[in-house]
């Protein structure tokens, strides 16, 4: 159980947060390949009456959820249980929202670095790490104002 | 503008109209940051701006790989602002297969170790987890375990322990110096156990129990190699000495540690309310998941290894189980997700049937809700659950055929499966029905969907005996009139031998005269679109070889020896370039002369047969060549060669059926053999539907197996290797009632009451298709076989065919497909009773093929 990658884009496609935790050789040959295909994929998806889980190649299914204009997705394994991810995704989400104050996605475009900062507290080489909020939040204003 | 700041590059890239200005901004940004970083002389603070605007490029899918080298120095700085962009920076633009990552082994140990600062020690954590190859992993191991003995911050042991879990799972061999007290002593250390710390054991915890299997396959992978098979004893001691030394070294002092997680996991799931970890309501779902998960490791080992000392805590997990399973509130979606982790669990370690039967019905509930999530995975993970509980399945039925019409095209596609899956001789009218309301409600969309249901319906007939004739063939009828223009060839074929080989000819002609009725009637035939070749084909076929049957019919107003003779004309001309229709013409047109009187449809005929004697494809054109000659001959000749077909047995069935086949009495004369014959030899590489009789030169069901798959005389074992695995998941099956060891097989595993055997049918491109036959050698009942393949491959099995008790010397079968990558090798268990006692074997085998 494991996540192998975090991908974060808007709806024309452009990707906002990228970070693969877990790269097959073939695959780091063409990230940007496998990204417009995830893009493809799921932008052409029915998001009201489909499920949010997608098998996207024979070792990787997708979980993912489109907040406003921006989908978050995860990759994780095939056999892995895929509900827990999307409440992994939910509070990401949550977080970044709180961190930022009402977060759109310029914030995300031009802060990318601090977006980043709170991914990295949430997960770590794929697991999460933090589940609280008040403490992952806490947390990330002291880094913020580390320099 | 030299010297912008990121936010205007980020704006101008932005503000740019064209793709071209974007490309021309971005090129000019990339050119400039790789000059400056190229000057040693650069003050940190623009060094700091040109790496984040790199940054920004690598997100925008640029070419970054010039900033390596540079994000390493920045890791390397003492400043903390450039020491966290530059980390940010390696594990972006990084990967772990980079022999930069030896440049950074260094800074990494000194950042580990830096007392005066957690927050450099954190982001040196941070990009371990992140960053760690095996070499890198054995460098840094030491200051890992220091710190997760001296450390007494949950922040950085948080941390600190996913880092352990992952060096751990990237060099098994670390096992060798870990001390499990480590984990222990955290665990026993209330102060220090924050839900966050918890995750990090937990993950740990995982990680020693997965890499059990690695560990132990690792072991065997190097005896394999010096040993070449023959030292099996000593090999199996050697295995049996490593178990033992890792399970009193390793597995041993974490085995307390299960009671401990029983405990924080009833805890967390009773709690009601905690602001801190409350998700809709439920007391932090992630860690609860993960200790299911965990815990559910833990006694997967223990089965395999036949450990009473974790198996003694199997029966209260069970009850924790219940406990869950029943507390847990299934309206919530956090809710469903932890419930559906405990069915997971249940199902995976196969406990007790109440329990089994409560996860199939929480699964259920879920197939009856809204939220098309929770359908899916209950869908996916029913299907996996049949063969472990088909009858507590069947009973959902309902909620299952519900699915086949919900919105969303995999939920349709699951839902198919699983009706196949649960699919048996008592409800098949039911799943039937139901299939056929499915089909007709299918689109253009749906196409995979389609050929799916229809080859599986195939199967299906094929597999059940059928009492109701009548009943099938009116299926297939509805088949091919709902969705044929979808059908592919070789169902076609398999459609046609359904007809050919129903027995009660009332209700053959009956389901005919329908058929016909579609397509000769003006009215009537508009329900059939043109692109439905599939039921072209059929209809033309069926002129050819049922006019008898066909003119017997009361309405003859319609159906008459003109109206056929018509709708084959009309067929030559609309269908002219489709090669395989015209086949099929020609002979339904030859077959139709030899049993119709009138002239004027005679001469018809004749034309239609050899307009094509001058047909640019050359197939065809001996065709019609050779059945002018035919046509010419006198009638009564011609209905001797051109008598209808016999019963027609599938090539997979031929084994069990070939002495009872009726053998037909020859009276042509031996002229017209011989030109048989040569007709024949063409034929075999055309697709053309073979109705002549046959020479007795050639085996009878060789040579029909050959016409009717319209394949150039493939060996009968390919041939029935592929129809055979076309029947694999979870509904595999024979056609044949008993099963037989096939001569290629190999044994694969040998005691006093069973052997099993195995045969490769294919192996390559990701994906392998086997069977495993067991053969009893003593009465037998309630086989149950469990195989495990290597993490990298999963594995979908059938059911045992035909039934899972054997008396002495019967055999069943298994399919088995793999799909994944790296060697082909399976672990077996399989579980029996014999004399009413339980045995267990279990064994190994590793096959010569790689995926």
């Amino acid at each position: 159980m494991a996540i192998k990658f975090i991908l974060c884009f808007n709806k024309q496609g452009i990707v906002r947060l990228v970070r693969w935790f877990e790269l097959s050789a073939s695959e780091a040959q063409r990230t940007q390949d496998v990204m417009v295909q995830i893009y493809r994929l799921i932008s052409s998806r029915d998001h009201k009456h489909q499920s949010n889980f997608v098998e996207f190649s024979d070792s990787t299914k997708l979980v993912y959820k489109r907040y406003a204009g921006l989908f978050f997705v995860m990759g994780v394994g095939l056999q892995d249980e895929e509900p827990i991810y999307l409440s992994h995704i939910h509070l990401f989400v949550e977080v970044l929202d709180a961190f930022f104050g009402n977060v759109c996605e310029l914030d995300i475009v031009f802060n990318f670095y601090k977006a980043y900062m709170v991914m990295d507290e949430m997960f770590i080489g794929g697991e999460i790490q933090e589940i609280s909020k008040d403490m992952l939040l806490e947390r990330l204003s002291t880094m913020d104002r580390l320099e | 503008m030299a010297g912008s700041s990121l936010k205007s590059f980020i704006k101008d890239v932005r503000n740019s109209k064209t793709l071209a200005e974007e490309r021309s901004i971005i090129t000019k940004e990339s050119a400039k940051i790789r000059t400056k970083l190229r000057d040693d002389h650069l003050p940190a603070e623009k060094k700091r701006k040109n790496i984040q605007k790199l940054l920004y490029l690598y997100i925008l899918g640029e070419k970054t790989h010039f900033g390596q080298v540079e994000s390493i120095n920045l890791v390397a700085s003492d400043d903390f602002a450039d020491k966290r962009l530059g980390y940010l920076a390696a594990m972006l633009l990084l990967d772990e297969s980079q022999d930069l990552l030896t440049l950074l082994t260094n800074v990494l140990n000194n950042d580990l170790n830096n007392h005066s600062n957690k927050y450099v020690v954190s982001l040196a954590l941070t990009a371990l987890g992140f960053l760690s190859s095996s070499e890198l992993a054995r460098d840094v191991y030491p200051d890992v375990e220091h710190l997760l003995s001296h450390s007494k911050d949950p922040f950085l042991l948080k941390k600190a322990l996913q880092c352990m879990a992952k060096l751990i799972a990237k060099d098994v061999s670390l096992l060798d110096t870990f001390s499990p007290e480590l984990i222990t002593g955290i665990l026993n250390n209330h102060s220090l156990c924050s839900h966050g710390v918890l995750l990090g054991v937990i993950k740990v915890l995982q990680s020693i129990l997965q890499s059990f299997t690695s560990y132990q396959e690792f072991l065997v992978e190097d005896e394999d190699e010096d040993g070449n098979g023959n030292g099996t004893h000593a090999k199996e001691n050697k295995v049996a000495e490593s178990n033992q030394e890792f399970f009193i070294r390793i597995l041993e002092p974490i085995i307390p540690v299960i009671p401990h997680l029983f405990m924080v996991l009833q805890n967390l799931n009773a709690k009601n309310f905690e602001p801190d970890f409350d998700v809709q309501g439920i007391c932090d779902p992630f860690l609860q998941v993960e200790l299911l998960h965990t815990l559910s490791l833990f006694f997967q080992l223990g089965d395999e290894l036949e450990s009473s000392e974790i198996l003694q805590y199997l029966n209260k997990f069970s009850d924790v189980l219940t406990q869950i399973a029943t507390n847990t509130d299934a309206n919530k979606s956090t809710g469903q997700t932890i419930l559906y982790e405990t069915t997971r669990t249940i199902f995976s370690l196969n406990l007790d049937q109440p329990l089994r039967i409560l996860g199939v019905n929480i699964l259920a509930k879920f197939l009856s809700g809204r939220d098309n999530n929770i359908k899916y995975v209950a869908l996916n993970t029913l299907l996996k659950v049949v063969p472990q509980e088909p009858k507590a399945v069947q009973r959902h039925k309902k909620f299952i055929s519900r699915c086949l019409r919900d919105f969303d095209i995999f939920i349709r596609k699951r839902a198919l499966e699983l009706t196949f899956a649960i699919l048996d001789e008592a409800n098949i009218v039911e799943l039937v029905d139901e299939l056929l309301h499915f089909l007709e409600r299918t689109t253009e969309d749906d196409k995979s969907l389609i050929l799916f249901t229809v080859e599986r319906l195939v199967d299906v007939f094929d597999m059940y005996p059928i009492t109701n004739e009548k009943w099938q063939l009116q299926v297939f009828f509805q088949i091919m009139k709902l969705v044929g223009r979808h059908i592919a060839s070789d169902k076609i074929s398999d459609i046609l031998i359904i007809i050919n080989n129903a027995k009660n000819s009332t209700s053959k002609r009956d389901v005919l005269v329908d058929m016909m009725k579609y397509s000769l009637d003006e009215k009537l035939s508009l329900e059939i679109p043109e692109e439905n070749v599939c039921w072209q084909l059929a209809s033309i076929w069926c002129i050819g070889e049922y006019v008898d049957i066909l003119l017997e019919s009361q309405d003859a107003a319609l159906i008459n020896q003109r109206s056929l003779t018509d709708y084959l004309c009309r067929c030559n001309t609309r269908y002219n370039e489709d090669n395989r229709l015209i086949n099929y013409t020609l002979t339904a047109a030859l077959k139709l002369s030899a049993k119709i009187e009138d002239t004027k449809c005679l001469e018809d005929l004749r034309q239609l047969i050899v307009r094509h004697t001058r047909d640019p494809d050359l197939m065809l054109q001996t065709k019609s060549v050779q059945y002018e000659l035919i046509f010419r001959q006198p009638k009564a000749v011609k209905r001797a060669i051109l008598e209808t077909m016999p019963n027609f047995e599938k090539p997979h069935k031929h084994e069990k059926s070939s002495s009872s086949k009726p053998v037909k009495p020859r009276n042509n004369q031996p002229k017209e053999s011989n030109l048989l014959f040569d007709l024949l030899q063409n034929d075999n590489g055309s697709k053309t539907s073979g109705e002549k009789k046959q020479p007795s030169s050639i085996p009878q069901s060789d040579l029909l197996a050959d016409l009717f798959k319209g394949t150039p005389s493939t060996d009968r074992t390919s041939s029935r290797s592929s129809a055979d695995a076309r029947g694999i998941g979870l509904l595999s099956q024979s056609a044949s009632e008993t099963v037989q060891l096939p001569t290629q097989s190999v044994k694969i595993h040998d005691s006093d009451s069973l052997q099993v055997f195995t045969h490769l049918l294919s192996c390559g491109n990701g994906s392998s298709q086997l069977e495993m036959y067991f053969k009893a050698l003593q009465p037998i009942e309630e086989i149950q076989s469990f195989c495990a393949v290597p993490k990298t491959q999963k594995l979908t099995m059938g059911q045992l065919h035909p039934q899972n008790s054997l008396q002495t010397d019967d055999v069943c079968k298994q399919s088995l497909k793999i799909t994944g990558t790296g060697k082909l090798k399976l672990r077996v268990k399989v579980n029996f009773n014999k004399n009413g006692n339980p045995v267990n074997q279990q064994f190994d085998y590793k096959f010569d093929g790689s995926l």
